[in-house]
């Protein structure tokens, strides 16, 4: 498959989720470049946002805008989700291979940026009164993503859907696990470091 | 050699650039005000000290923890020498006019004892809190008693009411409220005849969800040894001319610091900007000594903290920030109360016992009669003038406001975008767009529609040329 036809393909995914995950995983239709392809639009998409959303509904301190904040923001709770699931989802046999889930995630993402760029543009001609549309169409695009992650992880897992809600629901509390985890373990390393270079200044020091 | 050679010529531009920032550095403290975001942004200085006086220049001998200060409509300045318990009173020459010591009561000498606040009428009547005696005292002019009032009594009170005037104020009917110590109920208020009326003006008791829940979970014992939720006691007040009554709170974590009463005791301070008058938006906040009223609903705060006197507009935006804690002349070590009259500023400073005068500059005129106009509703002459301030000042956020508004109302709908903007106010932003919106579309909504209907039939074209190509195409493989 071309990119072009694999990307016509990840739409159809979007608006026929049941059908769409189906063929990704069963008929190998899913690609992970496109998955990491949306992942880069969605994060460029956000910075867009920040930047160019009309003044009106736009807050941001212009001096504190950072491209970099992004990837803390989108990549690595990305990142983060796919791990997470993977770890909970091996242990409570679900079917889907780590490659599945980083490409239903992916996929899934489509929907923030086929909602923001109209959105984007929109902002710049509403007034004040009509900025309640604009959190209208934003908040559509959460739900609409949150929905896709939903049928994809179900799909993917071949999970009933009290299954995919509750494993959904720990994933996140595993990712907060993970969080504590990463810094438990950078703190340690922290202290070590300067246990070491103490021992290695009182060594020297010595002589 | 080269990068000695390179390095003195630096050295010297730097210090030609040092030398270029004289003007600044003659101002005792800096000029800044708040931007949108909460950021301190400079600003040019709008006072400057002009002549400070203590009591030894007024020839009355110094003053003593003086803690009150009153410029009265008629120009004279009214210092209340707690200490030595006795009102200096100055002309605007600072001359020495007259020293109220003691009067006569009853036939008998009687005298203050640790007065703490200052009151003058219209009339020229003078009132004294006189703290540690427990009763408000009103003089004539020249220092004659006219009557004392004390303690409120009253069955509302209770029995361990201690009475200990701080501050007084008396409205234009002639109604005296109180600022006591410790008393957490309000304004002691009391009528034209010196008989208790009530409260007013309650604090609401501040409430930390944090501390509901340490309270939810003590024993009963831990929570007897907790310190008590009790609303904030009032520190100051001042009245305006149509009869509200401004106060301050010393409180650094209250979001109303300032309250504007009206005369049923409630608050209708106008919050305009993204932030209440609480005076340095900073982890250590301000906390407020004292206020005046001036002129069309400008205030300003003593903050006891770093010594600064934050001014607001009837919005209660920011205007400037003038003083500093310090000890040159134009900074104070322990200010106590303010006080203004026509253009200048009165700074009391209890420790020092000294007057300081403060003097608009070139940009605090700017800002006072640029506001003056605004607020009277003539957008179009306070237009000129926050030009003129935005070119001392391009920081200054209401001046873009100013002008912005003024744009609006002018039908300059495009112009006025790029102010409001520029002074962050998305409301009239937000209608200025709408307007311009509006004349846009009128203008090339035609245009807009020509090319959509064109595109829409161009599309139809196209297809049905490129299904007649297909039919034709496929027609040539049947054949």
């Amino acid at each position: 498959m071309s990119l072009i036809k694999e990307l016509k393909y990840s739409l159809h995914v979007a608006v026929r989720p049941f059908d769409g995950y189906w063929d990704l995983k069963y008929e190998n239709k899913g690609r992970l470049r496109v998955a990491l392809l949306v992942l880069l639009a969605v994060t460029v998409t956000m910075i867009l946002k920040r930047q160019f959303a009309g003044y009106v509904v736009n807050d941001n301190y212009p001096l504190s805008l950072n491209s970099v904040n992004e990837f803390k923001y989108i990549v690595l709770p990305f990142l983060l989700w796919c791990i997470s699931n993977w770890s909970l989802t091996t242990l409570m046999d679900g079917e889907g291979k780590f490659k599945d889930i980083v490409i239903a995630a992916g996929y899934a993402m489509l929907p923030l940026i086929l909602v923001n760029i109209p959105n984007i543009l929109l902002s710049n001609v509403i007034t004040l009164r009509e900025s309640s549309f604009y959190y209208l169409l934003d908040s559509f695009g959460v739900i609409w993503f949150v929905w896709l992650l939903f049928i994809g992880t179900k799909t993917v897992h071949q999970y009933s859907v009290m299954k995919t809600m509750m494993t959904m629901l720990l994933t996140l509390v595993v990712m907060g696990v993970v969080i504590f985890l990463g810094l438990l373990f950078f703190s340690l390393i922290q202290q070590i470091i300067s246990f070491g270079y103490t021992l290695f200044q009182e060594i020297t020091l010595r002589e | 050699m080269r990068v000695k050679s390179w390095l003195i010529v630096l050295a010297a531009s730097l210090l030609i650039a040092g030398l270029g920032h004289n003007q600044a550095h003659a101002a005792p403290y800096e000029g800044y005000t708040y931007n949108y975001w909460g950021d301190a942004v400079k600003s040019p200085i709008a006072f400057l000290p002009s002549r400070v006086i203590t009591g030894d220049e007024a020839g009355t001998g110094a003053w003593q923890s003086p803690l009150d200060l009153y410029a009265a409509k008629d120009g004279l300045l009214y210092v209340l020498d707690s200490g030595n318990g006795r009102i200096v009173v100055l002309n605007e020459k600072w001359e020495t006019v007259r020293v109220i010591q003691n009067f006569k009561h009853d036939g008998k000498q009687d005298n203050f004892n640790n007065p703490e606040g200052l009151f003058v009428t219209e009339a020229g009547r003078i009132y004294v809190a006189d703290t540690d005696n427990r009763r408000i005292v009103e003089l004539k002019q020249d220092g004659t008693f006219v009557r004392a009032i004390g303690a409120p009594e009253s069955e509302v009170l209770s029995d361990t009411f201690e009475y200990f005037p701080r501050k007084v104020i008396v409205d234009k009917a002639g109604r005296i409220y109180v600022v006591g110590r410790g008393v957490f109920e309000g304004l002691i208020e009391f009528d034209s005849d010196g008989r208790f009326t009530g409260f007013m003006g309650t604090n609401r008791v501040q409430f930390d969800p944090v501390d509901l829940f340490w309270k939810t979970v003590s024993t009963k014992e831990q929570r007897e040894k907790m310190i008590r939720f009790i609303p904030l006691e009032f520190n100051n007040a001042d009245v305006d001319d149509g009869g509200f009554i401004y106060t301050t709170t010393a409180d650094k974590n209250t979001a109303s610091a300032v309250k504007r009463l009206n005369p049923s005791g409630i608050d209708v301070l106008r919050v305009n900007g993204e932030f209440a008058p609480v005076g340095d938006l900073t982890f250590n906040r301000s906390s407020f000594v004292d206020i005046k009223v001036s002129s069309n609903g400008v205030y300003r705060a003593l903050d006891s903290t770093r010594g600064r006197v934050f001014t607001y507009n009837e919005d209660g935006n920011l205007l400037y920030v003038i003083g500093q804690l310090g000890n040159q002349i134009g900074t104070f070590k322990n200010p106590v109360a303010i006080e203004s009259y026509g253009d200048a500023v009165y700074v009391l400073d209890r420790d020092l016992g000294r007057i300081t005068e403060f003097k608009a500059t070139t940009f605090g005129s700017l800002v006072n009669e640029a506001n003056r106009l605004y607020s009277s509703g003539k957008h179009t002459e306070a237009a000129k003038l926050w030009q003129e301030v935005l070119r001392l000042d391009a920081n200054y956020e209401m001046a873009y406001v100013g002008i912005g508004k003024s744009m609006l109302r002018e039908g300059k709908y495009k112009e006025a975008m790029t102010y409001l903007k520029l002074g962050n106010d998305r409301e009239y932003y937000s209608k200025a767009l709408a307007k311009y919106r509006r004349e846009y579309m009128r203008e090339y909504f035609g245009m807009y529609m020509t090319i959509a209907i064109g595109l829409l039939v161009g599309v139809i074209i196209w297809r049905r040329i490129a299904r007649a190509r297909n039919e034709r195409g496929i027609g040539d493989v049947v054949n």
